[in-house]
């Protein structure tokens, strides 16, 4: 009995390990090319992540340095052409810029919106209920093209303005905190009132601190989607490099390389794949239950 | 007690202060939302393109050519392939990750760890990454193919053929790209359906299985089908829509690896929308297709809705 128990067990991990190692093989070749030479890469060689073997960089040979001078690890290399062929600093501030202000607007907005919806009666609150539900089941993705050229009317196209507006108004948003809201008794609102307090105090001192769960579900919801986005920066960001996002920079850095230089365009995509990765597994609990909570959408 | 006037009244207050709270999200959706999907209705029967002053009517033709132009019919076909092959095999992976993870003793954590990574990475750096990878001369995938050169793996035909005239171009042959892109869809997805399954297996209550075990249920299959599916059940239906919509969406691979090619094989809608109203400046059959995508997209949420009572999945 415990002897079969065990086979099964056994087998199970195989069939997993398998799976992870599938699952893990892109991660491995980015970091393993990431940190090779190009004769490793062309060739196949260096073992499982490069030997390090000091070599010249091409780019410090192609300004006219001696051989000498240029002497490097490959790694080192590669890191160094990511940050420098391309303002890889600036995308990553971009990032966080848009990243930043799309999760702020969108707080600013859904927060006032929801409480509204949850705890106060007024006329044509079911109309705006209903009005998002509707607005749910419209993906911003597919009605990019109006989008687009309602900024290029405003002559907005090629800027901040356009990564981040449409994402401003979320329905998701609304409508998550709308529910998280509805089981905060009403006696603390009432409290509060008693106590003085207009509604727009209620909203951020009593009603957003009860509410921090769900808000960091949506916070973990929007920044990876936003920070991961390379559709709608794609759309609205023609050609003006101090405004791309990470996931434009490196697909720039690609075209421009002609694919050829692919320890450093792995270099760079590492540098854009780590933050949110690394986030995740410090807190991994965090992320998972916010992605479930917001998995609706 | 003296008369409070009419619009001073508390409940005057609630009402007022709601609408002022609301007005907001309401204008900008409105605004964000609703109005560029009319815009797009409208648009979807002119021959508008950005720049030209002026719009020229012509009816429903951009509706026509998508049912009769046979580049628009691939492109139906390209995203009716790629929904179906990733939306069951991801969905499937999805649900068998987390059975196994929930049986498995030590290590599940790992594992869910594992699987969940590729959502949370950048799709457009791990397409690249892969298309690396796919690469038909330095990448390791074929290069790990042509290892088995030579073993009994040339039994296989396929495997034969590979080792002689070379392993495929995964990305460049139109009998390969659809079903490569698909393959990286599903890999950067499923660890997403698996978390929502873990979570669904979660809220299955532990006495139903000790009442079926009472009642003579002894293997592992007829627990599944008698107690685990049936309870899944709302959790199926929406890791299903979900699944499907985002597939529909699919964009970033075909864009960065494919450009819809070769020979349209990877159209698919999102992608046809921005190369036609974007990129080439068709608003007209850009927003003919924005249109038919709503539809689809619509029709499936609504699908969804009307299938569980319960509006939303709660985990």
């Amino acid at each position: 009995m415990i002897h079969r128990f065990s086979t099964r067990q056994t087998l199970i991990h195989a069939v997993l390990i398998l799976g992870a190692i599938v699952v893990l093989l892109p991660f491995y070749v980015m970091v393993a090319t990431a940190l090779k030479s190009p004769v490793e890469i062309a060739s196949g060689t260096g073992g499982l992540f490069g030997a390090q073997a000091p070599m010249p960089s091409e780019a410090c040979l192609m300004q006219g340095g001696s051989e000498a001078d240029c002497m490097t690890r490959p790694a080192i290399d590669n890191f160094r052409q990511a940050f420098t062929k391309a303002p890889l600093w600036r995308y990553l501030l971009n990032g966080v810029i848009v990243t930043a202000a799309i999760f702020l607007l969108q707080t600013l907005i859904a927060v006032p919106a929801a409480y509204a919806l949850a705890k106060l009666r007024f006329w044509g609150r079911d109309a705006a209920f209903a009005l998002v539900m509707f607005c749910l089941l419209i993906p911003v993705h597919a009605i990019a093209l109006p989008l687009y050229l309602m900024l290029a009317h405003l002559g907005l196209t090629n800027s901040y303005a356009a990564l981040i507006l449409p994402w401003i108004v979320s329905a998701f948003g609304i409508f998550l905190m709308r529910q998280f809201f509805l089981t905060v008794p009403d006696d603390l609102i009432d409290a509060a009132r008693m106590d003085g307090m207009g509604e727009f105090a209620i909203i951020w001192r009593v009603m957003l601190p009860t509410a921090i769960p769900a808000l960091l579900a949506f916070a973990i919801f929007s920044v990876v989607a936003h920070w991961n986005d390379y559709f709608w920066p794609r759309i609205v960001i023609t050609g003006e490099r101090s405004l791309f996002t990470p996931p434009l920079g490196l697909r720039e850095f690609k075209g421009d390389l002609d694919g050829t230089f692919y320890g450093p365009m792995m270099a760079t995509a590492l540098v854009i794949v780590t933050p949110l990765v690394a986030a995740f597994l410090v807190a991994q609990r965090r992320f998972i239950d916010g992605i479930t909570l917001t998995g609706m959408k | 007690m003296p008369d409070i006037p009419r619009l001073n009244r508390p409940e005057h207050r609630q009402a007022r202060a709601g609408r002022a709270l609301i007005a907001p999200a309401v204008l900008l959706l409105l605004l964000i939302l609703i109005l560029p999907v009319v815009v797009a209705a409208v648009l979807s029967f002119s021959d508008y393109t950005l720049g030209r002053s002026g719009i020229g009517w012509v009816g429903i033709e951009n509706y026509a050519d998508i049912f009769a132009r046979s580049s628009y019919r691939k492109m139906i076909t390209a995203t009716v392939l790629y929904v179906a092959v990733t939306v069951p095999l991801s969905v499937a992976l999805g649900l068998g990750a987390a059975l196994l993870i929930r049986s498995v003793g030590a290590g599940a954590g790992f594992y869910r760890t594992v699987y969940f990574l590729p959502v949370m990475a950048s799709l457009l750096a791990m397409a690249i990454v892969w298309e690396f990878a796919l690469h038909p001369s330095l990448g390791l995938v074929n290069r790990t193919l042509a290892q088995g050169c030579g073993t009994w793996l040339e039994g296989w035909p396929w495997f034969a053929g590979g080792c002689s005239y070379g392993f495929p171009m995964w990305l460049s042959d139109r009998d390969y790209a659809l079903w490569t892109l698909a393959f990286i869809g599903i890999w950067q997805s499923f660890g997403f359906n698996m978390v929502l399954y873990l979570a669904g297996l979660t809220s299955v209550p532990r006495d139903l299985y000790a009442a079926a075990e009472m009642d003579g249920v002894r293997s592992g299959w007829e627990r599944f089908r008698l107690i685990t599916w049936p309870m899944l059940g709302p959790t199926t239906v929406f890791v299903i829509t979900i699944s499907t919509i985002r597939s529909f969406q699919v964009f970033d691979t075909v864009e960065a690896l494919t450009h819809g090619g070769p020979a349209k094989s990877t159209y698919v809608m999102i992608y046809a929308i921005y190369e036609k109203g974007i990129a080439q400046n068709l608003v007209g059959m850009g927003a003919a297709i924005t249109v038919l995508f709503l539809g689809f997209v619509m029709l499936i949420s609504v699908a969804q809705r009307r299938f569980v009572e319960r509006k939303v999945h709660y985990a």
